[in-house]
């Protein structure tokens, strides 16, 4: 018989040591790919990458894509969230339902059908054409519009699922409370509700922000791979230069703006909450 | 506990060491496509027909060079199969050994162009495909490769990614065309840089192309000659372009592993894939257009191949060691001029 903390140690070893072998141990390696030249250790590889205007471009490039597609999808996300709670059980049951689906089908699959959504014969502009907005058929296809349009719908469920979850678990009486005292909507939203459900605002908005970050055959789809992102300049490195430093370079500063931009949103969400 | 794991450890170790005293084994690295046909046509009678046992790895060629670079001192495949390029890179970093020809009685059989395709005699060519223009020909006529940039084809053309493989070779004839065809392809480079808003999509995956032009996104696209069936199944006039200077293409080759044990076993395999009986099988499956020329197939099926010696002999391939020297100078020249 094992005493309670050799125990628990115990039941968290086997986890603990696949996530290091598995998932740990890999990425470290990868990592210090980035960092080694033919016999020490020298970071030149990151100042080489960053020196580069062209990769400081797309670099900022990616990260507006990425800050606004969370941003867009946490406005969008709330509203909807906020709609689904206040449903009575079965209609939260089946919107729930409706919002899971599309995790459900492929990435891949999702973005073709993008393609015939936003395409010269599309409903959009069939639709513009049709009310007289425009003669010819409207570009969507292959610009930005159409990334941040694909990055939206495929990364938006995570947001709603989290802000749902965050929302159930707020007192039912907060808002109304909060009615009571003279509060108007603004402040009802930025005093009592987003301080309430700011851990699924930190999940939902890292989770959408690097998904978006990471995507990589939304923007090579829907790009036209006429924009440079820095997830289609990973791919060039491995695939056609074979060049594994860069790639490992380029793969940490993904990483490192994942956890960036988990912690700016805790740090946002506790800031409202002190005022 | 820990009997438990040593008992299993040494079960382990008894089983791998049975496996591998029982038979002879011979591991081979290919592209994971159409490893159906493959296990079916090629495989499993190889198998019957050496009492040996094959193992096959599959993935993309970036993945498979890798693999064997880190094996090197020990290595696992013993034959593999990747693209021209890709065996130039593999015999520079001196992973792979030369072919004893005189050991293949299939040699004798391949067009020229696919017996050593890079002339360091490390590889033998066994598929290849040609790359040319498909078009809407009731709305245009592709004469040139030219055309993809001209006026006629404006806002309705797809040029394939430079990391594509269809894509080097594109700019290699549209430089030809424009007369400007340096290893550098600057020229063809800065002339799609100067027309890229003309240009609906770069595309990454040639399967996309079908869906934008039935919608009516795109007339014209360079395509590899084994997408062409996709697109004459759709109701629309399409024709597959002959340009004035040419198709280009590329090529597939076979490669033996450098300290391989078991390179006979290896070339037993290599000349029964170049075997005309096994060419014709996979042409016919429209798996893999043949190098061999003794392999007859009917018309309906040289259609969506690359078949046929007048064929083969025009296609301007990019020589490997022009490709192996300037794909960093390519990469950053489009990145600088197309994708910005």
């Amino acid at each position: 018989m094992f005493h309670s903390r050799a125990e628990a140690l115990a039941l968290a070893l086997p986890a603990a040591v696949f996530a290091a072998v598995i998932f740990l141990a890999p990425v470290v390696i990868l990592l210090s790919e980035g960092l080694r030249n033919a016999d020490s250790w020298t970071i030149s590889a990151y100042t080489g990458f960053l020196s580069d205007p062209l990769n400081r471009t797309v670099f900022l490039r990616t990260l507006k894509l990425g800050a606004m597609v969370t941003a867009l999808a946490a406005v969008i996300g709330y509203a909807a969230a906020f709609a689904i709670v206040n449903l009575p059980a079965k209609g939260k049951g089946r919107m729930i339902g409706l919002v899971v689906l599309p995790l459900m089908i492929s990435p891949v699959a999702r973005t073709y059908a993008w393609i015939v959504i936003l395409g010269r014969t599309g409903i959009v502009n069939q639709a513009l054409t049709s009310i007289g907005l425009t003669d010819e058929p409207v570009r969507f296809l292959f610009t930005e519009t159409a990334v941040f349009v694909g990055l939206l719908q495929l990364f938006l469920p995570l947001m709603i699922l989290a802000l749902i979850s965050a929302l159930e678990n707020m007192p039912k009486d907060a808002i109304p409370a909060a009615r009571v005292l003279g509060a108007n909507w603004f402040q009802v939203f930025s005093r009592v509700i987003l301080p309430l459900t700011r851990e699924g605002l930190v999940i939902g908005g890292t989770l959408v922000f690097t998904g978006s970050l990471t995507a990589y055959i939304t923007p090579a789809i829907l790009g036209g791979s006429k924009i440079l992102m820095l997830e289609t300049l990973l791919y060039q490195r491995v695939t056609v230069a074979n060049d594994f430093v860069s790639a490992s370079v380029i793969a940490f500063i993904l990483i490192v703006m994942s956890f960036a931009a988990n912690l700016l949103l805790k740090r946002l969400a506790t800031a409202r909450s002190k005022r | 506990m820990k009997k438990i794991l040593l008992a299993s450890s040494a079960l382990l170790l008894i089983g791998t060491h049975a496996a591998s005293a029982e038979e002879k084994t011979l591991t081979i690295s290919v592209y994971g496509f159409a490893q159906d046909a493959f296990k079916e046509l090629v495989y499993d009678p190889f198998e019957a027909k050496c009492g040996c046992k094959l193992v096959v790895e599959t993935g993309n060629s970036v993945e498979r060079l890798a693999k064997m670079e880190a094996n090197k001192a020990n290595p696992v495949v013993d034959m593999a199969v990747v693209s021209m390029a890709d065996a130039l890179s593999a015999g520079r970093s001196g992973l792979i050994d030369k072919i004893d020809t005189s050991k293949l009685s299939n040699f004798n059989k391949l067009y020229d162009v696919a017996r050593d395709p890079n002339g360091d005699g490390m590889s033998v060519g066994y598929t290849f495909y040609a790359t040319s223009i498909v078009y809407r020909s009731d709305k245009v006529e592709v004469t040139s490769w030219a055309d993809l940039l001209g006026d006629k084809l404006a806002g309705h053309v797809a040029l394939p990614n430079v990391t594509t493989n269809q894509g080097p070779p594109t700019l290699y004839m549209i430089g030809e065309a424009i007369g400007q065809n340096t290893p550098d392809l600057k020229g063809a480079i800065t002339a799609v840089g100067e027309k890229k808003d003309d240009i609906v999509t770069f595309y990454v995956k040639s399967s996309q192309l079908v869906q934008l032009m039935q919608q009516e996104e795109i007339w014209a696209a360079p395509i590899g000659r084994f997408s062409w069936e996709g697109f004459t199944k759709m109701d629309l006039p399409v024709k597959w372009a002959t340009p004035k200077e040419g198709q280009t293409g590329g090529m597939n080759v076979m490669v033996l592993t450098k300290g391989s044990k078991n390179q006979d076993l290896a070339l037993q395999f290599m000349d029964y894939w170049l075997s005309t009986e096994i060419q014709t099988a996979l042409a016919e499956k429209l798996v893999d257009s043949p190098a061999n020329k003794e392999v007859k197939v009917s018309p309906e099926i040289a259609e969506n191949l690359t078949y046929g010696e007048e064929t083969v002999r025009s296609l301007k391939l990019i020589p490997s060691a022009v490709a192996l020297d300037n794909r960093e100078a390519w990469l950053s020249e489009w990145n600088a001029k197309v994708g910005q």
